[in-house]
Parts: C-alpha cells; structure tokens; sequence
C-alpha cells in the first residue's frame, strides 16, 4: 500500500532536459493545465447563451463574477477595477486546483510549495511593483504608520519591513500546508479502514465521508482568502494612506 | 448505565446552553453554521504571526552572516519578528489600517466604526 505522502509526488510523464534544467511535463502540469482548461470552458460554457434573465448554468458564472467583483470594489475600491482579471484569475486557478484536488486519483498541485510560493510571490512582486511605480519613494511611508512620535519610527520602520516581508511566506504556507495537511489527512483514515478490517473498517470511513466535506470547505476557504488578501494587498499598494 | 444517562443529561445541558446564547450564532435549525467570512480570517491569523518570527530571525541570521557578529543581530530580529508577527495579528483584524495607523489606539471612536472584526 502506498504511503500517505506518496500521493504528492512529482512524476514526469513526458521527459524533457533543457540546457541542464528539468522541464519535464509532470502530472503537477497537466493539472495545471486541467485547472486552466476547466476554468475556461466553465466560463465559456457558462456564458454561452448571454440571456438578460440567466438561466441555471448562467448563475453559476455570474455568481463566480460577482463575488470576484464585488470583493474588488468592496476592499480596494474604484480604482481595484482595472486589476479584476487578475485577481479573477487567481482566484480561479487556485479554486480549480483545490476542487480538482478532491477527485480521486487526481494530484493537488497546490498542495506543493513552489506552486503557492510562486502565486504569492507574483502577488507579492506585483503589488510593490504598482506601488513603487505609482508612488516612487514616497512609497516608503506605507512602513511609517500616522502618528508616531518620531524616535520610535526607526523602530517602527524595521518591524514593519519585517511585516511587510512575512506577507509572501504567510500567504504560500497557509495554502500548502491547508491542502497538503487535508490530503495527507484523508489518506491515513482511508488507511485505518484497510488496516482495521472488514468490521471496524467501517468506521474510519465516516470520518473520511465528514472529512471530504470539509476539504472541499477548506477549497473554497483557501481560495477565498487568498484572493481576499491579494485584494488587500493591491490596495496598500494603491492607496498607501 | 449511569455513565450513559450522565452523557445524555450533559448533552441536553449543552443544548440549553447553546440555545440560551445569542441567536446569530445558530441557524433556524438550531445548529451552529459556519460563517465563511469569520472562518476565513480564523485561517488567516494562525500562519502571520508564525511567518513573521520565521522572516525575522533570517533576516537576523543573514545580517549575522554580512557583519559577522553571530548571534547578535538574530537574538534581536527574533524579538523584532515576534513584534511584526502580533502587528499582523492586529492588522488582520483592523479595516483600514494604514488610513489610521497606531493612532487608533489612543483616539477616541468615531461613529462607532472602531475596530471592526471583518476582514478587509
């Protein structure tokens, strides 16, 4: 029987040596590129008939373009719309990696590191970017919060530089450890009910039947507040004070 | 037989207990429903103090490293990641944080808005 990490291993299905670096397609890509694929016919599918009065389908994409929407505008405001698509997208890739994640035999490519390290420093790096592009050095006073005296603002300064630098890992880690500790999890009960028997067996299994709900819960959790807090992000970028 | 009338008078007292306290807690049938937004900024909160620390002491260590004074600088950005991780916490659970900074701990409330536990 397979272990309970071996589900997250990386296996290369078409091997591919570039100039000494590895660029196999593995089967992290290709739900990558499942999670792509299905956001967009979702969407596509969804959006199809583009009837004034939506039909059951239809909801569904509306419901996933109001919700994005309205959480741009709600926390950075009118100036957040031009930045909608990507915090759609983000969104969007996450969600689909944490639900295609619950089927079996799949692989949740957001339950490795690099995956939600390189989402959150996309973020991460944006945001600066738009802040420092928009602000220039004036920026800096995003780390100077009003209404110190001024002895303390050195002191102030570097802790919130530290703050500032958490943001990334805190983003990354809580998505990877979320998926990888509810995958990991599902796969020890599921190991219980062959290991206790035909009898007893049964009962490891209602755990697991309780802890898919709540995985797919957590998908949604783990979507949600990444997005929010790209939202949140986007705006200290923007607004500063 | 006694243990089992034990737990069954404990559940129904905790029953009571859950129905006598604020109703917004409790759906209309009783059960307590899992509110998305509270859940989602409890999930937010547990990591930032964790990652703050973690991001201090190596900016500690690597400071150690290019001045080469081990374990001076990491002693003291330890302590500097802890106090990074609990303004975290509290910008976690404050709107606007940057429009008011600190100040909002001495000022006085306007309108009530003060504090406010959604996350924004």
């Amino acid at each position: 029987m397979a272990g309970p990490l071996a589900q997250f291993q990386i296996k290369p299905i078409i091997p591919f040596d570039f100039a000494g670096y590895d660029l196999s397609f593995t089967n992290s890509s290709l739900w990558m590129a499942l999670a792509v694929l299905s956001t967009t016919v979702l969407m596509m599918f969804t959006m199809r008939k583009k009837a004034l009065v939506p039909g059951r389908w239809q909801n569904v994409g509306e419901i996933l373009y109001e919700f994005i929407s309205n959480m741009v505008s709600d926390t950075i405001g009118n100036q957040g719309r031009r930045y909608f698509p990507f915090v759609f997208s983000i969104f969007m890739i996450v969600l689909m990696g944490n639900l295609l994640g619950m089927v079996p035999y799949s692989f949740t490519f957001t339950s490795h590191i690099i995956v939600t390290g390189a989402l959150a420093l996309i973020v991460f790096l944006g945001a600066t970017m738009i802040g420092i592009f928009k602000h220039g050095f004036h920026f800096l006073t995003l780390f100077v919060p009003k209404g110190l005296p001024i002895f303390i603002i050195p002191l102030v300064f570097v802790i919130e530089i530290i703050s500032y630098l958490s943001r990334p890992v805190s983003l990354s880690v809580r998505l990877f450890a979320n998926m990888m500790a509810g995958h990991t999890m599902l796969k020890i009960f599921a190991g219980f009910c062959v290991s206790l028997g035909a009898f007893v067996g049964i009962l490891p299994m209602f755990v697991n039947v309780a802890l898919v709900g709540f995985e797919i819960l957590v998908a949604f959790i783990q979507a949600y507040v990444f997005a929010i807090l790209t939202c949140v992000y986007l705006k200290d970028a923007i607004e500063l004070h | 037989m006694t243990n089992n009338h034990d737990l069954k008078a404990r559940i129904a007292a905790a029953k009571a207990r859950q129905n006598d306290g604020d109703d917004t807690d409790t759906g209309t049938d009783g059960r307590a429903q899992i509110d998305g937004k509270a859940f989602g900024s409890a999930m937010r909160v547990g990591i930032e103090l964790v990652s703050a620390i973690a991001i201090g002491t190596f900016v500690g260590y690597w400071i150690d490293q290019w001045l080469n004074t081990p374990p001076f600088a990491m002693i003291v950005f330890f302590f500097l990641g802890f106090a990074a991780g609990f303004l975290n916490l509290y910008k976690a659970q404050t709107k606007n944080y940057h429009k008011t900074g600190l100040g909002e701990l001495t000022d006085t409330p306007k309108n009530g808005q003060k504090g406010s536990k959604e996350i924004d």
